[in-house]
């Protein structure tokens, strides 16, 4: 991650956070605990510094994208039964893998023809335990129709909700750094990657190794979509754009084209 | 009006117990799941159930397994109907769910719909 000058206002409150929720008096006695790593404060800081604003069915034209489109060509060359696998890296506090579950029970009418497998990654551990917990406020639903939060959310006292037992159990949740390739690779190919709003925060040799990283992440011909403003043509030349009807995809290309 | 009837849906992937779950209870019945077939056989001990909805393919006890061993109980729990869903379409897959005291079987994907109508038809509750 990189932050320049016009993000210093963003860096401070960050410090100035963990200084006051670790006691430091001093940026000097906090900067002695972070280089020491005192009760594992590299981490707490780490997570300070990723940002986590989300909610359900955000950019949901993709979500369209993969059902009408993506999955359709990658099911051609699979069996009844067969794997397809779905990768949200990063997955901040889980809306975006729990929304992709939704949106295939919802719009995907061969949910139960194959074996779905969706996980979500994310550097931060404190927001994964969020995500495995699965409950949301009000901000995080704001996008989603009154049937679906009646379908997939029990309520938890009278601001909260909580995502239904079998949802939850179907994503998995685990930590991975995508710009270190030792800890992307146990993960195996993907059908689709959501790497969306996170490239933009890297340096672009950070961004170079991340888009590495993924593309072997991917079974030939899988897809990787990216956030609406972030494109993968100025960060690798490894990837094939396709242009769908409602959205711009990368594709690593199908073994034997060129 | 018909008392609510009890569909115990037998599938190891949760996305698919929530699918099916969702198009049942919203035509009224009510819904129990298990992951497996060992689970399944489990659930039967505790509660009154109208009509078994198993997939084949899953771990610690198939489909077919959990439907011989329901098949040999008592005749309360041996006559509950059962649906077998699965992604496997040949005449001998049919067959062997036949053998193993299917009432009927649906190739996966099932249409929600559908899945609807013969839970209905199999319970004696037009849907």
């Amino acid at each position: 991650m990189v932050f320049g000058e016009a993000k210093r206002y963003y860096v401070e409150r960050r410090v100035l956070e963990r200084m006051s929720a670790t006691g430091s008096g001093t940026f000097a006695s906090y900067f002695t605990r972070l280089r020491t790593d005192a009760q594992g404060e590299i981490e707490q800081f780490v997570n300070a510094f990723t940002v986590n604003e989300t909610y359900f069915y955000r950019e949901d034209h993709q979500l369209k994208c993969l059902t009408t489109d993506l999955l359709t060509e990658r099911i051609r060359q699979k069996r009844k039964g067969d794997a397809v696998r779905i990768w949200c890296a990063p997955c901040s506090t889980g809306e975006e893998p729990y929304s992709v579950a939704m949106w295939l029970l919802e719009n995907w009418p061969l949910v139960d023809e194959y074996e779905i497998e969706i996980i979500g990654s994310d550097i931060d551990t404190a927001v994964l335990e969020i995500a495995r917990a699965g409950i949301y406020g009000k901000r995080a639903l704001m996008r989603l129709a009154p049937h679906l939060i009646e379908k997939y959310f029990a309520p938890l006292g009278a601001e909260n909700w909580q995502i239904v037992d079998d949802l939850r159990t179907s994503v998995q949740f685990s930590a991975a750094n995508i710009v270190e390739l030792a800890q992307t690779r146990p993960y195996g190919q993907f059908d689709v990657i959501f790497c969306r709003n996170v490239l933009i925060y890297f340096d672009d040799a950070s961004r170079r190794v991340a888009a590495e990283n993924l593309f072997e992440n991917l079974l030939p011909g899988g897809f990787i979509c990216l956030g609406h403003t972030e494109s993968m043509s100025r960060i690798s030349p490894l990837f094939e754009v396709r242009r769908f009807a409602d959205a711009i995809v990368y594709q690593r290309p199908a073994a034997g084209s060129t | 009006m018909d008392p609510q009837k009890t569909i115990l849906v037998v599938d190891d992937a949760s996305l698919v117990r929530l699918y099916y779950r969702t198009a049942l209870e919203g035509a009224g019945f009510h819904v129990v799941e298990a992951m497996n077939g060992l689970e399944a056989l489990e659930k039967l001990l505790i509660l009154p159930v109208h009509l078994l909805v198993v997939d084949i393919n899953m771990p610690h006890m198939d489909g077919l397994t959990f439907l011989e061993a329901v098949r040999r109980k008592n005749r309360e729990l041996a006559s509950i109907p059962a649906l077998v869903t699965s992604t496997e379409s040949a005449a001998a897959d049919f067959a062997a769910a036949r053998a193993a005291g299917a009432n009927y079987y649906l190739v996966k994907p099932i249409d929600q719909a559908k899945l609807v109508q013969f839970a209905g038809m199999l319970c004696g509750v037009p849907r």
